[in-house]
């Protein structure tokens, strides 16, 4: 049991009965309780098999308890978007940077102002999956909720983002509820910034009733010594869509756990992520995919590239349950190892139940295509060039993929320069 | 030692692929603005020759020599020979999905330049280029944004290795089996855009197991290619010769003794 | 259309009898003294015996495994007797003559004529029933070319250091909790030694039985193949139907030197319990080779049977150039569970491997493949290419991947695929419309889907494993 573990669940039942925190304490009771019959993980703890979590256990991050000086923090600026903000700062949510007037259909409230407190607390936490620590801890320690809602049939056109913001040395715990009515649809970003050594807990769950339809996108781009353990969970019911679009830079610790539930017939999702590695970087992406129900359609590109002394992770886990039929289900996963000191550890699951289905895994670990590097040696261009090309291309082939141009463009840049900064050494 | 007049000049040439003789011994020299067409059965070592000049892993060069402009061709590394004016066009280019048409281009068009001393072009005037050399080689505009051939036809990678030939402007161009997998319309589409790229300043090196792409780009010198070197070499009637016999003839006498001992 | 597929599927376990022999059987029970006794019986050297107590010693330590996808009850290792042979065993039987005409006949019913004349030729068998090794044939000829062929329990007595030096070499005591029982208390098996530059001169096999009730067996193989040797090597295993489940745990050690090959063959046919999941063998057997410079180890299996099998024959690819394989055909029905693959582990420069592994499921059963690859930082230029499929027949049964994948190297080169399918209905109507009954159709289907493997077995085996299947699927539609 570590030290951390043991000040965490007493911090926790410190929350409970405050003032500003009670109404969540159904919630945060039952975490607890659970969390105390959980072991902290170690080597043999299959989720964490490849990821060690020193740094949680060493972390001098905090939770800060004064007002933070907002002149220092602000999400980043998007080019062609103004997004409709969603703003936390050291895990408490910013009135001051977020979006005030919404567009109709759309409701952007903090959980403690809701009046239909119970409404919220029902949906909380039922789509995440209780089977993760760090989803626990959430639950356990996060101060502020906020629900996104788009009503039914109403169609929102600018982008939403939900920014999790840290100062130095800030422990947060960010947690967020998005339903999508019928018919609805929606943009949700997601992305963090820190500064220095931070640990951070961010959680999302997004329920898409029938026909919804969720252009999503995860963007965990800060790196050195941030520790960040987050998720995004998804339940789709009956003809709901969903696009998600991730992309890891490692840190010292970053983990990341999606899931995607499947509640009803005719439901399709596709997950892109893409995690791009450097220095001492760890990147870790669990995806789990539960096809419940007949008829739903799964595709996953997963692509990475790792260099120097970096560690890159994922688990694709694919159950189709036992009444699951005719589920189409793929899952691809491509990897670059760019240097020898760096490390590559994947596996991709099918668990099925159900014999009417077509499903298909695929993973590689590979070095450069050598005969696209001597084409385009040919054609003049240097190696070292070439190969920045070409591993620009294997990412930049599932930033293509991403519906909302404007973002796509936004990325790509950053990708590029995040290349050129690992082909120098 | 470096004579003006030759742009190309192998000397007995032996290369190798994994430790396996293929090129044994091979002559040719070039001058600025011939085209010479290289025949020969298959294995004799056609595409290996394009492989071994263009600098390719795995093809060893174990003697000889080659000069390009008087320069040594071996002292040079792959991108450095595209940048001193040797261009292959492939018999099947490679496809590099997530790299655009464009940027592959562009990239490929400024190394030449910076190795010539010259700036790089701007971006609205590459953009210009490649328009129009699309338009010459009949290829969609649209082409420039796809992935490096990804998804193109067979046809359409030829004219995509073609454009690249007329943004470069090599000083020589190796054409290794253009004709192979075309019908004949896209035959004559490449062979255009071949004549139109021929001058004084340029020479081509035609490799084709078939005549009937020098129907349509006229060699100055045939030569054949057999078992790794050349057995023999002549003017364009050579060609049609060769069409009318076939290569059976080149088979050496004691093969045929073999087969009846 | 599943129904009728499941009831081809269905068959009689042809191996289900029980031969009468009157054996001497230890009291059901595991501690120190039956190992001592167990040692003793077999006339075991001192080293060996402390080798036991030791690892018995390391075995109390750890704990039982908790696979998941697994599920059986748990075993009680009180309850199992560890040591039975028969009584006619006892004297050691210089000849086939002088062995017990029961006994030669339930090696005949299952298959295995161990008088030399009725034999395929070219086949050399060793006949392990419960604890005890009963006979090995054609010694001699074996002999002329310096191959050792003989049990193990042998093997000790005439040939000590090569059993010292190779013994657990390759499979640590403590690599997991049943090798560790096994080494404690394993009672027979074979030892195989091919010399330098030999190519032995015709195929090994072993035929495990177990018999007597309440037993479990631990068989211990060790195979070396010197430099520049090459042996193929074929493992078959049957047991009587009974409604206890037994223990079946066993260790296998392979050593290829230098420019050496071994082919490791299995057909598994251990009995697989009735249809309500009733009885059968828990199969749970550690194998491993090691492969020095350009060595090659090739493992090819057949599991048909078993209750529940744990298994995931590896090979260690510490020499450069060296290659390993793995060929599987898993068969689950009823309420079998099979949870077995293969590790890779590529240590070398240029290692390569490969792995084709085919799962069907049908009834209640579940089949999972798990498997580990991985590519240290030595393994320049290492290669593997993994191929899974499953095949599910009805839908009442699971197939399941656990593939893992891990490089350190940045110029290996990984490629693992998967993908499951269905015998579909379009498929079993043309071969009905082209007048296949429906047990012709699948057992074609199942066949052509396992074709990649049954070709890497021996001749012999082929017939064998192809058998296995079609029995399976003969006489039982209705």
């Amino acid at each position: 049991m570590s030290e951390w573990f043991s000040n965490a669940l007493i911090r926790a039942q410190d929350l409970t009965g405050l003032v500003d925190q009670q109404w969540m304490d159904p919630v945060r009771t039952k975490a607890i309780t659970q969390l105390k019959n959980t072991a902290w993980p170690n080597r043999k703890t299959e989720a964490w098999r490849y990821t060690p979590l020193r740094s949680v256990e060493r972390t001098t991050a905090s939770v800060k308890s004064t007002e933070n000086d907002l002149s220092q923090l602000a999400p980043v600026v998007i080019p062609g978007i103004e997004p409709i903000e969603v703003v936390f700062i050291d895990g408490r949510y910013c009135a001051a940077l977020s979006s005030g007037e919404l567009p109709e259909g759309l409701s952007i409230v903090l959980g403690s102002k809701l009046e239909a407190r119970d409404e919220l607390l029902d949906k909380l936490s039922a789509i995440k999956p209780e089977r993760h620590l760090f989803g626990m801890l959430n639950d356990a320690l996060a101060q502020d909720v906020v629900w996104i809602k788009v009503g039914c049939g109403v169609s929102i056109d600018t982008p939403i983002r939900i920014s999790n913001l840290s100062s130095q040395s800030a422990e947060s715990h960010v947690k967020a509820f998005v339903s999508l009515e019928e018919g609805a649809q929606a943009t949700i970003l997601e992305m963090a910034d820190a500064e220095g050594q931070t640990l951070s807990t961010g959680f999302t769950e997004y329920d898409l009733a029938k026909n919804a339809r969720l252009e999503h996108y995860r963007f965990a781009l800060q790196t050195g010594d941030n520790v960040s353990v987050g998720g995004s969970h998804f339940k789709l019911e009956e003809g709901a869509q969903l696009n998600s679009n991730i992309i890891g830079f490692g840190s010292d610790l970053q983990r990341l756990d999606t899931d995607i539930i499947y509640a009803g017939e005719n439901a399709n999702a596709k997950l892109n992520a893409i995690y791009l590695l450097d220095g001492k970087e760890l990147f870790d992406l669990h995806a789990t995919v539960e096809h419940a129900v007949p008829n739903c359609v799964t595709e996953e590109n997963i692509r990475g590239i790792v260099a120097d002394r970096a560690r890159a992770v994922f688990n694709g886990r694919i159950h189709i349950h036992r009444d699951a039929q005719k589920t189409l289900a793929e899952l691809n996963n491509r990897n670059l190892l760019l240097s020898d000191k760096a490390e590559i550890n994947t596996k991709p699951e099918l668990e099925i139940y159900a014999d009417d289905v077509r499903c298909a895994h695929g993973a590689t670990v590979a070095e450069i295509d050598k005969k696209a590097l001597y084409y385009l040696q040919t054609r003049g261009i240097s190696r070292a060039k070439a190969q920045v090309m070409l591993n620009f291309g294997f990412i930049n082939e599932l930033i293509d993929q991403m519906p909302n141009e404007v973002i796509a463009e936004w990325v790509r840049p950053m990708i590029r320069s995040r290349f050129e900064q690992m082909e120098v050494k | 030692m470096s004579n003006e007049n030759v742009l190309l000049s192998i000397k007995d040439l032996h290369a190798s692929v994994e430790e396996k003789n293929i090129i044994k011994g091979l002559n040719l020299e070039i001058k600025p603005g011939e085209v010479h067409a290289i025949m020969g059965p298959n294995g004799a070592g056609k595409s290996t020759l394009g492989y071994v000049l263009s600098g390719r892993e795995g093809y060893e060069v174990d003697s000889g020599s080659v000069s390009l402009g008087g320069e040594d061709l071996f002292d040079m590394e792959t991108e450095e020979r595209a940048r001193a004016g040797l261009f292959l066009a492939f018999q099947y280019p490679v496809e590099i999905p997530g790299v655009s048409n464009l940027e592959f281009l562009k990239a490929s068009v400024d190394a030449t330049r910076e190795a010539n001393g010259e700036e790089a072009i701007t971006s609205a005037d590459f953009l210009k280029q490649a328009k129009e050399a699309c338009k010459k080689v009949n290829l969609p505009v649209s082409f420039l944004k796809r992935g490096v051939n990804e998804g193109f036809s067979g046809g359409e990678k030829k004219r995509n290795e073609l454009m690249q030939m007329l943004l470069l402007k090599p000083k020589l161009c190796i054409l290794d089996e253009t004709d192979s997998g075309l019908d004949i319309d896209a035959l004559q589409v490449v062979a255009e855009g071949v004549n139109s790229q021929r001058s004084d300043e340029r020479s081509f090196i035609v490799v084709t197991h078939y005549q009937r792409l020098l129907d349509y780009i006229k060699p100055d010198y045939v030569h054949v290619l057999s078992d790794g070197k050349i057995v023999k070499s002549g003017d364009a009637s050579l060609a049609l010769e060769l069409e009318a016999q076939g290569y059976s003839w080149l088979q050496t006498e004691p093969a045929e003794d073999e087969l009846e001992g | 259309m599943t129904e009728q597929i499941d009831k081809a599927l269905a068959r009689e376990y042809e191996a289900g009898f029980v031969s009468e022999i009157e054996s001497d059987t230890f009291e059901p029970g595991l501690n120190e003294d039956v190992i001592r006794r167990l040692s003793q019986i077999k006339g075991e050297p001192e080293w060996m015996l402390d080798w036991r107590l030791k690892a018995f010693r390391v075995w109390q330590e750890m704990e039982e495994p908790d696979w998941a996808h697994v599920d059986y009850p748990k075993i009680d290792f009180q309850a199992i007797a560890y040591y039975s042979a028969p009584k006619s065993m006892q004297d050691k039987p210089k000849s086939l003559d002088e062995v017990d005409p029961e006994l030669l006949r339930t090696y005949e019913k299952l298959g295995i004529p161990l008088i030399e004349q009725q034999m395929l030729a070219g086949v050399a068998v060793d006949a392990v029933f419960d604890s005890v090794s009963v006979v090995t044939t054609f010694r001699d000829k074996l002999e002329e070319a310096g191959v050792i062929f003989c049990p193990i329990s042998e093997a000790l007595h005439k040939y000590p250091e090569l059993v010292k030096q190779y013994l657990g070499s390759v499979v640590p005591t403590k690599d997991n909790y049943y090798a560790a029982l096994n080494c404690a208390v394993f009672t027979d098996g074979s030892f195989v030694y091919i010399p330098k530059g030999t190519r032995c001169p015709m195929e090994l096999s072993t035929y495990f039985r177990i018999n007597e009730q309440n037993t479990g067996q631990f068989e211990r193989t060790l195979i070396i193949a010197d430099e520049g040797s090459y042996v193929s090597y074929l493992e078959g295993c049957t047991a009587p139907q009974r409604d206890e489940n037994q223990l079946h745990a066993a260790v296998v050690e392979l050593v290829a030197m230098d420019d050496a090959e071994i082919k490791y063959s299995t057909v598994q046919n251990w009995y697989p319990g009735d249809e309500e999941g009733k009885g059968g063998i828990y199969n749970f057997v550690t194998k491993r080779g090691i492969c020095h410079t350009n060595a090659k180890i090739s493992w090819t299996q057949v599991e048909t049977g078993s209750a529940v099998t744990w298994k995931y024959p590896s090979c260690v690819l510490k020499g450069d150039n060296s290659v390993g394989e793995f060929y599987s055909v898993a068969l689950t029905r009823g309420r079998q569970q099979a949870d077995t693959g293969t590790k890779m582990i590529h240590l070398g420069k240029n290692t390569r491997s490969t792995i084709i592994s085919k799962g069907i499921s049908a009834g209640k059963s579940n089949n999972s493949y798990r498997g580990l690859v991985r590519m240290n930082p030595g393994a320049k230029g290492a290669r593997n290419f993994t191929q899974c499929d499953s095949l599910l027949i009805g839908d009442q049964c699971g197939a399941h991947t656990f593939p893992y994948v891990e490089s350190r190297n940045p110029s290996a080169i990984i490629e693992h695929e998967a993908t499951t399918s269905k015998v579909s209905d379009e498929q079993m109507f043309l071969c009905q419309q082209r007048g296949l009954d429906p047990e012709k159709a699948v057992s074609m289907i199942v066949n052509g889907f396992c074709k990649e493997v049954f070709k890497e077995l021996p001749m012999e085996f082929a017939v064998e494993a192809g058998k296995l299947l079609e029995i399976s699927l003969e006489g039982s539609v209705g």
